[in-house]
């Protein structure tokens, strides 16, 4: 089945920067602003932008996103003539490995990206916040008629060493790429989507395959490769929101950003829906004594303290007298009567029992040691225990390390 | 086949469910902020295994159609069997013109269907009752009781409008079938019943010969001496969505954890479709309290004792008390309604008031704007 343009999505990331908080699942599955996982905002944007087949590259601990993904049936990717498909590596006649790198886990699947025999192909990765229409980078791709387009946004220049940075002419194509350059000469940052002409990328994937000295990853050797043997390169310009939520601060930010649509994330607006496989529950129940400002829930959730600047994800309980301040509630969380939450990320399942306090203001603490509060999933806080700021809880309840 | 099959009456009704009811049939009309009523029959079907539903339909049912799709969200969706949705394709009356005057006329009017049913024994239902019976257990005792007809009635002190009534001796077995009461008494009956597919068919086929089209007047209390009908009491919750009043009675009971619990009882979950909304919101002037909310609403204003569809928008400075408002319904800034039932799509200008009665609430049409 010929299709003009197909999605990879790159979702085999182990989330180490996660720390506890994956637990046993990819980061692509940790759930994200309620009701929502990572993996719904590129699945979502893909169907948006009517691209009704996508290969979903997962190596680490799958299970999870794999049942999650499912038939695809919640993102409509579950046509008869595409659709979504994960693709773990395999052992073929010559054997198989690991995928090594970003660009190798393209290359093992090669197979079956020649299935649909595509012109365009848009490489995506697993752990961005934004809202985006690929089909208009895909445009630019062909108006262009480039082999490559990066897609670029604008960074400040203080941050800009942080990031692949791309230099461009005045058609914004690309003359130099930079992997986190100590002196910067744009501010035009990689968001690590691509698209590329299959021909092409195949051609490279081979090439890149049969150098032994090759990391085989994109940023690091497909694209320096393309560059320099005068590929045309073009950067594709985003405006709107986009956050890697890689880490625990950027993930609690982007849960933040949730709540203020001026934060340019406004999961309300319905132009560009973004979907989910939602759990079924009864509607949350607000009871007489709660107080809930500037926050967000969901289904199954029963609260009767006070919750303030946080999200809640489905299926979660706050008993009367608790607080939950500036912190992000996973699924099926409970916090008992008197219990205070601040400044916290608490994995699925926790429960905080009564009159315990978890994390605090960044005021609190003068020692420079603060930092957000962590709880693994299923981690079980006992009555009246005191977690510091900074802190983070293995499943067992115990301290561990970043 | 052993096993048990669900036939649920979703068709048109006289009921006084006034502007609700006038674009869609009762089984169809939101209950408890994300499900239509016909969710609760569906799921304590499939919640005790059924596996083949038949939904009768006739009069108003493109509302009933939308929402079950291909029966996917009941696990429905299956090569053999899953749902069945029932027109009256062997109806003998001219379409459209009469609705169906009981149920054995509606079964008449699927009479070929009846005969392709795999399983023995058949449960049927009314897609206008709200509950979360233990099917699987009922229908256990049906056969370990070697009854003909189990009865499933209710136990609690509300009436419902058009309610048929029963009333039983020690041993269980229903002795009167009462029904067009002044002063209703006995124990409510739920329309939900159990018997052998075979029965089914032999009395549809006996009452259609005759002209007989009431299954409560030509079946039950013709037949009770000969055929031996025994209740199964339920104590639990269970509403039957006749009239605006109840309708807005049963919702405001959502609102106490002891009635919620019994409802959705985590282990037969009540399924219901999604809906593909964000997480909901309170602003930081918001508040909202001792109420049941859906997802993808945003609530800058106050909102007490109240249930909120997916999607409603209450703007700052409003106030929603003891309301229900359907989806996607906007209450703009400083607004104030007080026991108002509020159809789809409804939006509520600024500074208007609109008060109903704990005993007469007001029904916004669906779209309308006040």
């Amino acid at each position: 089945m010929k299709k003009e343009c197909i999605a990879m999505l790159l979702a085999g990331g182990q989330g180490s920067r996660l720390y506890v908080l994956t637990g046993d699942m990819a980061k692509p599955a940790v759930p994200f602003g309620g009701k929502y996982r990572i993996i719904d905002f590129p699945l979502s944007n893909c169907t948006n932008s009517g691209i009704d087949t996508v290969g979903v590259l997962t190596q680490y601990r799958p299970l999870e996103l794999n049942s999650y993904i499912g038939s695809g049936q919640p993102w409509d990717l579950d046509g008869s003539t595409g659709g979504v498909h994960i693709l773990p590596p395999y052992q073929g006649s010559k054997g198989g490995t690991w995928y090594k790198g970003t660009a190798n886990a393209i290359y093992q699947n090669i197979g079956f990206i020649d299935l649909y025999d595509p012109e365009y192909v848009v490489i995506l990765s697993g752990d961005h916040i934004y809202k985006m229409d690929y089909s208009k980078m895909v445009e630019r791709h062909k108006e262009a008629g480039a082999a490559c387009t990066i897609s670029v946004m604008e960074v400040p220049w203080s941050e800009a060493s942080r990031f692949g940075i791309m230099a461009v002419d005045e058609n914004d194509m690309i003359t130099e790429f930079a992997e986190k350059p100590k002196e910067p000469k744009s501010n035009l940052a990689s968001m690590g989507i691509y698209v590329f002409s299959w021909k092409a990328l195949r051609k490279y994937l081979t090439e890149d395959e049969a150098n032994p000295e090759s990391e085989n990853d994109f940023g690091k050797n497909v694209i320096p490769a393309m560059l320099n043997n005068g590929e045309r390169m073009a950067a594709y310009r985003f405006e709107g929101y986009w956050k890697d939520v890689g880490t625990l601060d950027s993930l609690w930010d982007a849960n933040m950003d949730m709540l203020s649509p001026e934060s340019g994330l406004d999961l309300h607006d319905e132009s560009w829906p973004i979907y989910a496989r939602s759990v079924n529950a009864p509607p949350a129940f607000l009871g007489m004594k709660s107080h809930v400002t500037h926050s967000a829930f969901n289904r199954g959730s029963v609260v009767d303290g006070t919750v303030e600047n946080s999200v809640l994800a489905p299926n979660v309980k706050v008993g009367e007298g608790a607080l939950v301040s500036y912190s992000v509630l996973l699924p099926g969380t409970v916090v008992e009567p008197g219990a205070v939450v601040e400044y916290a990320i608490l994995g699925e399942g926790c429960r905080i029992g009564k009159d315990c306090k978890v994390g605090g203001t960044p005021e609190s603490v003068t020692d420079g040691t603060w930092g957000l509060t962590v709880l693994a999933p299923g981690c079980t806080v006992a009555e009246g225990r005191e977690v510091r700021p900074g802190v983070m809880l293995n499943r067992n309840g115990e301290e561990v390390s970043k | 086949m052993n096993g048990l099959h669900g036939i649920i009456f979703a068709y048109e009704k006289r009921n006084d469910l006034r502007e609700l009811g006038e674009i869609r049939s009762a089984s169809s009309i939101p209950f408890g902020g994300r499900y239509r009523a016909v969710d609760f029959a569906l799921s304590n079907l499939v919640n005790a295994g059924v596996t083949d539903v038949g939904v009768v339909l006739h009069g108003r049912y493109q509302s009933m159609l939308d929402h079950l799709g291909t029966g996917k969200a009941w696990d429905l969706s299956r090569k053999r069997g899953g749902l069945r949705v029932l027109p009256p394709f062997n109806y003998q009356q001219d379409w459209g013109v009469m609705p169906f005057r009981g149920k054995i006329e509606a079964l008449a009017g699927v009479r070929t269907y009846l005969d392709t049913i795999r399983q023995d024994y058949v449960a049927l239902m009314d897609g206008d009752l709200v509950v979360n019976l233990p099917l699987a257990d009922i229908y256990e005792s049906h056969i370990k009781s070697g009854a003909d007809i189990t009865v499933v009635c209710g136990n609690d002190s509300f009436a419902t409008d058009d309610g048929t009534y029963f009333e039983k001796n020690g041993e269980g077995r229903i002795t009167e079938v009462l029904f067009r009461l002044h002063q209703p008494r006995g124990y409510r009956g739920l329309e939900v019943y159990i018997l052998s597919t075979q029965l089914l068919k032999d009395l549809v086929d006996e009452c259609s010969g005759k002209d007989q089209f009431s299954w409560r007047r030509d079946v039950l209390q013709a037949k009770k001496d000969s055929l031996y009908l025994r209740s199964y009491i339920w104590k639990g919750f269970a509403a039957q969505i006749r009239s605006v009043q109840e309708y807005y009675d049963r919702s405001m009971q959502l609102l106490d954890p002891a009635i919620r619990a019994e409802l959705f009882t985590p282990e037969r979950p009540i399924r219901a479709k999604g809906a593909d909304k964000s997480s909901t919101y309170v602003g930081p002037e918001g508040r909202c309290v001792n109420s049941l909310v859906a997802e993808g609403c945003r609530i800058e204003g106050t909102v007490e004792n109240s249930v909120l569809f997916p999607g409603v928008v209450v703007e700052a400075g409003a106030v929603v008390r003891n309301c229900v408002l359907f989806k996607e319904d906007i209450v703009r800034a400083n607004a104030q309604l007080a026991y108002i039932i509020a159809d789809k799509d409804v939006e509520i200008l600024p500074d208007r008031t609109l008060m109903g009665h704990a005993t007469y609430p007001i029904v916004l049409a669906k779209g309308s704007k006040v």
